[in-house]
């Protein structure tokens, strides 16, 4: 009978907030943004909404030859200069004046001399800027035909054995751990910092959330409804059931957020794969084949997502926030419980919200050194360990000091939900204007009426 | 007798005020207790004590012959003085919330609702937001969900506070069958007309001690003091001469339209209704002769009055 009243607490936390229009948008709103901000990135940094047409102005013959059939200066390494949908050059000995070739259609002339081959610059010019993605292609492209031409005048050499010749080492991080086991390493930073956008979003949500289950302990007072209520269900399991009602609101959230984004993500892969959207299609030869992971893995402000420990970030972050909702919700309740209106709640608010501050400004120090002691041991202390914690995880953790963190966690959040429920149970009831820390201090004692 | 509400030498104190001092009573089963008392003489105290919302430090609460518990008090139904609704909740879906919360299921709760919803007119209303109706229509929804899971005691702390007159009368009809159907009912009021149209008997408590208890027509039987009142054709000086030194006249006052004469008179203490009334009907012509028993508030106001020493502390 407990629990399905309990059941009914919570069935109604969730129901009047849930099925509100500003939670749908906010639900909407925030996959929207992520997976918008990750498609806008990769669709700029492929400037695939305007075609590029390149004329290159190879005064010194370096690397074009005349083609007797078409009478057309061509490359003398097609393969150097593959084809793109919306990139593609022309060769000439000398350009026009810039207004003619601009008039012919050319977004960009690219000029350079025998000065080239040693001071390794050259000049790209253009009315309005062709964008990075065509600079690194132009840039790639030319470098590749200058070695041809390099390699071509070598007698030592051959264009087919030096690219056999050729290596280009990549290293990739592996970290010993504590157990003497290989791990995935390097890229803290970069890792530390997605860490850091879980601590922070987790920071928001408990703060958000333990604010809605502060307003809606005011509105039962204000409203009278209290009374009835604890009539037919003890304060401590009204609290339970409120904050965990609420809770089940946020998680809610999250759960279509990671789904929302996921289906999101899964789309824009779909149709930037396919080659929907324009420039990112079929590759030309020797070019690598453009799907979106490895977009994204070249492109610098997306590769950092393809770096993380997904479940064990997503496991840790519900842990989390499991944790420190309890714990902080509980507390919020009990201000609530305490104050007459929401504006008295939020003076008494300040001083919790502080660890949780300080955690937040912590983890941006410790984003960028997160071998700080001083790191681990927030790691472990509940009240900052929701926020700090997520950071460790990214960055990498040992499974035996998380468990601890985590355990204490759930451990304290127990204990406050219980010497909450107390001061709950006396303020929830109080009808006088008398607040304070202080009055919440004896009411948790089990003193006051 | 069972009882179903039996209350013995309860206390409590807040801080170093007494609000409930050794209070006793019973509540007969099937019937309606008024519970009586000037503001600040402990009934919200002792209303809460027995809903469990306070807990009180000494004595000791049966219900229905049984020690206090948490899951007999879940079926008591309970209207408080200080009560709302949420506003944001549609009428019906909060109404089925709270019936959930006294123990009903969903399909058991809807069915008995949409009973009560068309009982109190109100049927119309199930799907309007509460912030949206009326405080006389929000009353309304209030009473149906302490009443809906039909409870065999229903405490009721003020319940035709905010009603028109019309719909006031509707809910003591509707108070009167629960009462009819053998609902015991405690109802806390300071309306005393409501009191004796409705009460078997009443407890009145003043500064955390009950002062005054008893069935409701045995206290204004044993309150009255010999008024009577006499309506008559004749002469006044006739009339007065003729009671002479049997009773006291407090006073004549006429019925121009009836052509009728009504005297307010109080018997001396030793002397019996029907020797008066002859010696009035020798001399007017006696139309009625009624015996005027106090109102509750008189009684009321007397005992409070009769009672009113310190506060009583806590040693």
């Amino acid at each position: 009978m407990k629990g399905g009243l309990i059941g009914a607490v919570i069935a109604r936390e969730w129901r009047t907030r849930v099925f509100k229009r500003s939670f749908l948008l906010g639900t909407l709103l925030m996959p929207l943004v992520s997976v918008g901000f990750i498609a806008l990135t990769v669709v700029l940094s492929r400037s695939s909404d305007t075609r590029n047409l390149v004329l290159v102005e190879d005064m010194p013959g370096l690397i074009t030859r005349l083609d007797a059939e078409s009478g057309q200066f061509v490359p003398r390494c097609p393969g150097c200069f593959p084809e793109r949908e919306n990139h593609a050059y022309h060769f000439v000995r000398e350009a026009p004046a810039d207004s003619v070739w601009q008039a012919d259609g050319y977004t960009a002339l690219v000029e350079f001399d025998e000065s080239v081959l040693q001071n390794k610059a050259g000049y790209v010019v253009y009315k309005s800027s062709p964008g990075m993605q065509a600079k690194r292609w132009m840039e790639r492209d030319l470098s590749r035909a200058m070695e041809h031409a390099k390699v071509l005048s070598s007698t030592e050499l051959n264009w087919e054995a030096y690219q056999r010749l050729k290596f280009d080492l990549n290293l990739v991080d592996r970290e010993v751990s504590e157990e003497g086991r290989r791990t995935r390493g390097g890229g803290e930073e970069v890792r530390g910092f997605v860490g850091f956008i879980f601590s922070a979003l987790l920071f928001l949500v408990l703060a958000v959330y333990g604010g809605l289950i502060m307003r809606s302990v005011v509105e039962e007072k204000s409203n009278r409804v209290v009374e009835v209520l604890i009539a037919a269900v003890r304060p401590e399991e009204l609290l339970l059931g409120k904050v965990i009602g609420m809770g089940a609101v946020a998680l809610t959230q999250i759960v279509a957020w990671c789904v929302l984004s996921t289906a999101g993500f899964s789309a824009f892969q779909f149709v930037f794969d396919s080659g929907m959207l324009s420039g990112s299609g079929v590759p030309g030869p020797g070019e690598v084949p453009a799907d979106l992971l490895t977009v994204m893995a070249e492109n610098e402000a997306t590769s950092i997502l393809l770096d993380i420990d997904w479940p064990l970030m997503a496991i840790s972050t519900i842990l989390y926030f499991v944790g420190g909702y309890l714990l902080y919700g509980s507390l919020y309740a009990a201000i609530g419980s305490s104050v007459q209106s929401e504006q008295e709640g939020q003076g008494m608010v300040f001083p919790l919200t502080m660890p949780l501050l300080f955690a937040y400004v912590f983890g941006i120090q410790a984003m960028e050194n997160p071998d700080m002691v001083a790191f681990d041991w927030l790691s472990w202390f509940p009240l900052t360990s929701p926020v700090i914690m997520l950071i460790r995880v990214a960055v990498g953790v040992p499974l035996w000091e998380l468990g601890l963190s985590i355990a204490l966690l759930l451990l304290t959040a127990r204990g406050v939900l219980w010497i909450a429920g107390r001061a709950y149970r006396h303020g929830v009831l109080a009808g006088d204007a008398q607040t304070g820390w202080k009055l919440i201090w004896q009411w948790m004692r089990g003193h006051g009426g | 007798m069972t009882h179903a509400l039996r209350i013995a030498q309860l206390e409590k104190t807040f801080g170093s005020q007494r609000v409930l001092d050794g209070v006793s009573f019973d509540v007969p089963k099937g019937s309606i207790m008024g519970l009586l008392g000037p503001n600040g003489a402990g009934k919200s105290t002792l209303i809460r004590s027995i809903m469990g919302i306070v807990e009180p430090d000494a004595g000791t609460i049966e219900l229905s012959g049984q020690p206090w518990s948490r899951e007999r008090v879940r079926s008591i139904g309970y209207l408080p003085e200080e009560r709302g609704l949420y506003r944001d909740m549609k009428v019906g879906e909060q109404a089925v919330y709270f019936a959930r919360l006294k123990g009903m299921d969903r399909t058991d709760a809807i069915g008995a609702l949409k009973s009560w919803f068309e009982r109190l007119e109100v049927e119309g209303w199930w799907d309007k937001k509460v912030s949206d109706i009326s405080k006389g229509m929000a009353q309304k929804i209030q009473f149906i969900c302490t009443v809906v899971h039909g409870p065999e005691l229903l405490i009721l702390d003020e319940p035709l506070s905010g009603f028109d007159p019309i719909n006031a009368r509707r809910i003591v009809d509707e108070v009167r069958a629960l009462a009819a159907s053998g609902t015991t009912i405690l109802l806390s009021t300071h309306d005393m007309p409501s009191v004796e149209r409705l009460c078997d008997s009443v407890v009145l408590l003043n500064r955390g001690q009950v002062v005054l208890s008893g069935g409701a027509d045995d206290l204004r039987e044993s309150g009255w003091s010999g008024e009577q009142e006499v309506v008559f054709r004749g002469n006044d000086i006739a009339f007065t001469n003729a009671l002479g030194t049997l009773a006291h006249l407090d006073g004549i006052e006429a019925d121009a339209v009836a052509g009728t004469r009504k005297a307010a008179i109080r018997l001396r203490d030793s002397e019996q209704p029907g020797q008066v009334l002859q010696a009035l009907g020798s001399a007017v012509d006696i139309l009625e002769f009624v015996k005027v028993r106090p109102t509750m508030e008189s009684l009321f106001i007397q005992a409070v009055e009769r009672a009113g020493t310190p506060t009583p502390t806590a040693s």
